[in-house]
């Protein structure tokens, strides 16, 4: 049926578990490379550049599917030769290519600026794009090899990826990352023994395991990570009196505390602090990096007599109004200043929650528990273990004062612009939970930087807790805020259960006057200001044709070396009109402000040129404020928006990969069209098939973890857990779906409805399900379980189709469908964070559940026998 | 305060002649400097009939400062290369802080990052007093030799310009308070001990943001008549410009390098 050489398939059962072994394995390598990629891109550069470039490296699997299709006859001429070769590169290349981009380091904010950046870019991408084209050409060659038992070879390759996952996980908990490629090599070389074990090659194992040592040794001669000059621990480190007091990795990360003279920290010190403080204490901080990002400051115990410091910073605000109070709820200990403050202020108790538990750890540390005066271990503190918006949604604890201090860096200071990754601390039901933990009269306190010029991530957290508050406080919503600025420093928000008294304000007025703090709100002054002149003013600046050129770096030819030209046209570009307009962020503020908790005039500020809408649970993200519509206003002009290039980036992914998947997907057609598929039916058919799966499972697997995690926290372990158990679940569907074959065609129809029920059902439901589960182990096994249906499901398409492909004889499809899968997988991890950004995780699940219902159809058009197969089952 | 006279600037021909008579300066490069002058007014960079500014831009040889191989990209509207990882900043932003600052003859001025020396060599025509930390230390003994050079070549303007190398985080307290501070590094918030040596009623403007991204803030330190302290903080472009500067401190490369232990 096939026409293949018998050999190509392994025959005796001990081969064939041989063979299932090395796809295992294989696929194992594959993920775990793509994984450890991530972490060493997150160390080394950033961790959102990251995903460009494994999701350009996957293209390796388009690329060498759409080869393998063109060239099946060589390829399953030379199977084993091939296959050969490549278990023997696999593993130089993944150490050798990512040697290369470690050293072809480049910095995000300076892509515009400068062509070496682009080009460190390009070879980075290249890089990478190595390894993964040879792990493609291999895993086709499996799938190739295993295609009559497609549904054991799938499951195999998914349960593979799916151990490799908490492997991964394991790997970070031992081992340090500049050796964690040891676990992708580890797989390949444990996969290429049972490949040529599956063949009888008695000789290539000795040769393989040659290429192992080999790569091993350049592992561990060579280096495998090179941190960004441009990242914050790349700073600290050249301090001339740097020193490092502490290292730990692990799967959260990797911790790294440094103590310099040089070290100027100052979170939010008010101006006022040299001024009226005869000395200010010396060396206050050491610094913390997680993954060279920082610093996170760690503040000491300072001398009694200069208690007076902690006055002038903001989180000592809510103290004013609760001196010496009960209860304290520290959201997040981060580095452990609002923690200092809270006891330094007299607080009876303090529950501070930390869902990182390597920060703990550290503060343990013989040299950080000195600095820090044993901070952990006051006995008035009792430290939660988990992330702060859990905590407070499980406990009915009920505190005077909630802090939430310039907790998980609302990346408002971030270089090359923050990642697109979910902030549940600050959503609008997160906000509402801390609200409803306040005692009578109780303060929240929320403090975040406040750099943005013209701001955007802090007026959506305005946006956010003025939502919290209508649905906490009602009417008393305007009288229950008060907010101060300082600009280009911090914001604090204070929010008071029961409104504020007229005595509170004159006393936090007073404070703001003397620490020269800005009074941006406060109940009882309404905003006297032009709305229309100053949103224009921002529209103008933001949108219009009046925005100045930045300064940029030089462009190489810009001026003639030998006779230099004045730049003076260029120049007419740079005009900067309208100077008397006062576009001032603390005008705005008060503008917005007003709107905002009075409910008055929305309209009228959604004309900013931002995207200033709340944070949700089901839209948890402070990126994409961009609009869909302002889109191309910027194309010229990034740099006006460079904090947003995290999420552009996502649409640059997205545009890169359509074009990429489209050109691939027209090169059999433009070449086989008419030679290779003209006599098989269903063409479209098969196409939109794998595309709907490829597609829908991504989103799936994406969105629902994204979901999980704001119940369950602990990001890193949490989504390895779940995609272990994703993929798991999935390989056992396949599995099973061995059983339906032949009744594939009764039984499809349901699965792919169950299936599209299932995810519309999760979209609607889940958000008001799983904050309602108890405990946190609890909810641990609730999501496991809600997991396992449509997991199991979803194994069942994949594996069926395929299998009914080789059934039908319509080999030349085969690799096709599989390339086209895994283009749109691709192309789906990209689009999960767009479409949540603009309209919510659940809109995923949706689209999901729309895709396997369009594949219904698809696969009755699979179904239509090849004339081959015909004339076979005809004779 | 020893300066040149003012040269004749209605008109490009009549300021590449003047300043023949009035310095050595290359004659292709005095009238770039001065096609790049007429885009700093364009662009407001320098304020219209601000003589005092425009007379320190026309007069300051750009090209000495700058590295040999960017000599013919000093009046580009870009910042470059110095060395040691950090850069010389682009004219319209050297003089738009200048503007900013509004210098008087007889103020104590002090910039933090002494870099190339451009910048200080600016103010040195502006004020009688100019102090200037650089953090690099090879970079401190390059630009001093600058001056040494200039000086001795006959422009004794610069005499007004003392250099010191240190961590200018903490400013030049012995020669403090000063009346106007510029910061030509970026820095993610302002220096305390810099506030504490701003004289009262003084002016800074510094930098402040991430690396890469940095909003120009012009900082007044106000006394009233009880003797009352207020700090009023204001953006330079009004929210209508980013800028880039390197970071505070950062190594140089060379002989300045670190003892992290990374």
């Amino acid at each position: 049926m096939s026409g293949l050489p018998p050999r190509v398939t392994p025959d005796h059962a001990a081969r064939r578990h041989s063979f299932l072994l090395a796809v295992f394995l294989i696929a194992g390598a594959i993920i775990g490379l793509q994984i450890t990629i991530m972490r060493l891109y997150a160390i080394s550069g950033w961790a959102h550049f990251g995903s460009l470039v494994v999701s350009v490296a996957m293209f390796g699997f388009g690329f060498a599917s759409t080869v393998m299709c063109l060239g099946r006859d060589l390829f399953e001429r030379r199977l084993e030769e091939i296959a050969r070769l490549a278990l023997l590169l696999f593993g130089p290349l993944t150490v050798l290519g990512n040697v290369m981009a470690q050293n072809a380091q480049f910095n995000p904010i300076f892509l515009l600026a400068d062509n070496r950046q682009i080009l460190n870019l390009i070879l980075n991408l290249l890089a990478y794009a190595a390894p993964f084209l040879v792990g493609a050409i291999l895993l086709g060659i499996c799938f190739l090899a295993g295609r009559h038992r497609f549904q054991l070879t799938y499951a195999a390759d998914m349960t593979g990826s799916g151990v490799t996952g908490l492997l991964c996980l394991t790997a970070m908990e031992w081992l340090m990352p500049e050796h964690l490629l040891l676990l992708p090599l580890l797989l390949w070389w444990g996969g290429a023994l049972a490949w040529f074990r599956a063949w009888g090659d008695r000789r290539s194992p000795w040769m393989v395991s040659l290429s192992g040592v080999v790569s091993v040794l350049l592992l561990f001669l060579l280096p495998q990570i090179q941190v960004s000059p441009y990242k914050g621990v790349s700073y600290a480190a050249k301090f001339p009196d740097a020193q490092r007091l502490y290292q730990d990795a692990g799967p959260h990360g990797l911790l790294e505390i440094y103590s310099s003279s040089y070290f100027h920290f100052a979170p939010g010190l008010s101006d006022m602090a040299s001024l009226t403080m005869g000395e200010l204490p010396k060396n206050t901080y050491i610094s913390l990096y997680v993954d060279s990002d920082g610093p996170i400051g760690i503040m000491k115990a300072i001398p009694t007599e200069q208690n007076d410091y902690y006055r002038f910073l903001p989180m000592s605000m809510p103290y004013l109004l609760h001196p010496q109070p009960e209860s304290v709820f520290v959201v997040q200990f981060g580095g452990g200043i609002s923690t200092r403050v809270a006891l330094a202020s007299g607080a009876k108790h303090v529950t501070v929650a930390e869902g990182n538990p390597m920060i703990p750890e550290a503060f343990s540390q013989e040299a950080i528990r000195t600095f820090t005066g044993d901070l952990l271990g006051d006995p008035r503190l009792t430290l939660a273990p988990m992330d702060g918006h859990l905590f407070i949604r499980s406990s009915d604890q009920r505190f005077q004062v909630i802090d939430l201090s310039l907790a998980d860096s609302t990346g408002l200071s971030s270089p090359g612009g923050f990642s697109v990754t979910e902030k549940y601390l600050y959503t609008r039901e997160t906000m509402t939970a801390y609200m409803n933990a306040l005692l009578p009269g109780g303060v929240l306190a929320v403090t975040v930087w406040n750099k943005e010029d013209p701001p955007k991530s802090t007026l959506r957290l305005f946006n956010t807790l003025a939502a919290a508050g209508r649905a906490t406080a009602g009417e008393l919503t305007a009288n229950s805020f008060y907010v101060v600025q300082v600009f280009l420093s911090t914001t604090t928000v204070l929010y008071k259960k029961g409104g504020f008294t007229p005595q509170e304000l004159a006393r936090l007025d007073a404070h703001a006057r003397e620490m020269a703090f800005d009074v941006v709100y406060r109940p009882g002054e309404r905003f006297q200001g032009d709305a229309q002149t100053l949103l224009g003013g921002f529209r103008d600046v933001v949108l219009g044709s009046k925005t100045g050129a930045t300064p940029t770096e030089p462009k190489p030819g810009a001026a003639d070396a030998e006779h230099p030209q004045p730049a003076v046209a260029e120049e007419a570009a740079g005009e900067i009109a309208e100077e008397g307009v006062d576009l001032s962020v603390p005008s705005l503020y008060r503008l917005m402000l007003d709107r905002m908790m009075h409910h008055e005039k929305l309209d009228e500020i959604h004309t900013y040129p931002f995207d200033i809408s709340p944070l949700t649970d089901d839209r948890p993200y402070f990126a994409g404020f961009v609009r869909l519509g302002d889109m191309l206003s910027f194309v010229n002009r990034l740099e006006v928006i460079s904090d947003e290039w995290g999420y552009l980036l996502l649409w640059l992914t997205l545009g890169q990969s359509a074009m990429a998947g489209a050109l691939l997907l027209s090169m059999p057609i433009l070449f086989g069209w008419r030679t290779i598929f003209a006599p098989q039916p269903g063409k479209l058919g098969i196409l939109g098939y794998f595309a709907a799966l490829g597609l829908g499972y991504i989103l799936v697997e994406v969105a629902l973890i994204g979901k999980f995690i704001s119940a369950l926290g602990n990001q890193v372990i949490s989504t390895s857990v779940l995609i272990t158990g994703m993929l798991i679940s999935t390989g056992l569907g396949s599995l099973a779906s061995g059983s339906i074959t032949e009744r594939a065609s009764a039984i499809m129809p349901r699965i792919f409805l169950a299936i599209a029920a299932i995810l519309t059902l999760y979209g609607v439901a889940l958000e008001a399900w799983l904050p309602v589960i108890g405990t946190l182990s609890w909810r641990t096994t609730a999501c496991i379980l809600l997991l396992f249906p449509p997991a199991f499901l979803m194994g069942f398409p994949f594996a069926t189709g395929m299998g009914w492909l080789a059934k039908l004889g319509k080999e030349p499809f085969f690799l096709w469908a599989w390339g086209i899968n895994g283009m749109f997988s691709v192309m789906g991890a990209v689009l999960v964070p767009i479409i949540a950004v603009n309209m919510g995780l659940s809109a995923n699940l949706y689209l999901a559940g729309i895709l396997y219902l369009l594949a219904w159809p698809c696969f009755f058009a699979l179904l239509k026998p090849s004339p081959a197969a015909s004339r076979a089952s005809g004779a | 305060m020893a300066t040149l006279p003012l040269p004749d600037y209605k008109d490009k021909a009549s300021f590449v002649s003047s300043m023949s008579r009035i310095t050595n300066h290359d004659k292709a490069m005095v009238a770039w400097r001065f096609d790049r002058f007429k885009a700093l007014l364009n662009n407001k960079d320098l304020v219209a009939g601000s003589e005092k500014e425009a007379k320190a831009f026309l007069l300051t040889a750009r090209e000495e400062f700058t590295l040999q191989r960017n000599k013919p990209r000093a009046y580009d509207h870009a910042f470059l290369d110095i060395g040691y990882g950090v850069t010389i900043s682009g004219p319209h932003l050297v003089m738009r802080m200048t503007s900013a600052l509004d210098v008087q003859p007889d103020d104590k001025v002090l910039e933090v990052g002494t870099g190339s020396g451009y910048q200080s060599a600016i103010l040195a025509h502006l004020s009688n007093n100019v102090n200037s930390v650089e953090i690099i230390e090879p970079l401190h003994e390059r630009t001093k030799a600058v001056y040494k050079k200039l000086v001795e070549a006959g422009n004794a303007v610069y005499q007004n310009v003392h250099l010191k190398s240190g961590d200018g985080y903490h400013g030049w307290e012995e020669n403090g308070p000063y009346n106007k501070i510029i910061v030509t590094c970026a820095i993610d918030h302002i220096p305390p001990p810099l506030l504490k040596q701003l004289a009262p009623n003084g002016v800074m403007v510094i930098p402040v943001g991430p690396p890469g991204k940095q909003t120009l803030l012009k900082v007044q330190k106000s006394v009233d008549a009880d003797g009352k302290v207020t700090i009023n903080r204001t953006d330079v472009y009004n929210g209508r410009r980013s800028v880039s500067f390197v970071p505070f401190t950062k190594e140089g490369g060379g002989t300045w390098s670190g003892k992290g232990n990374r």
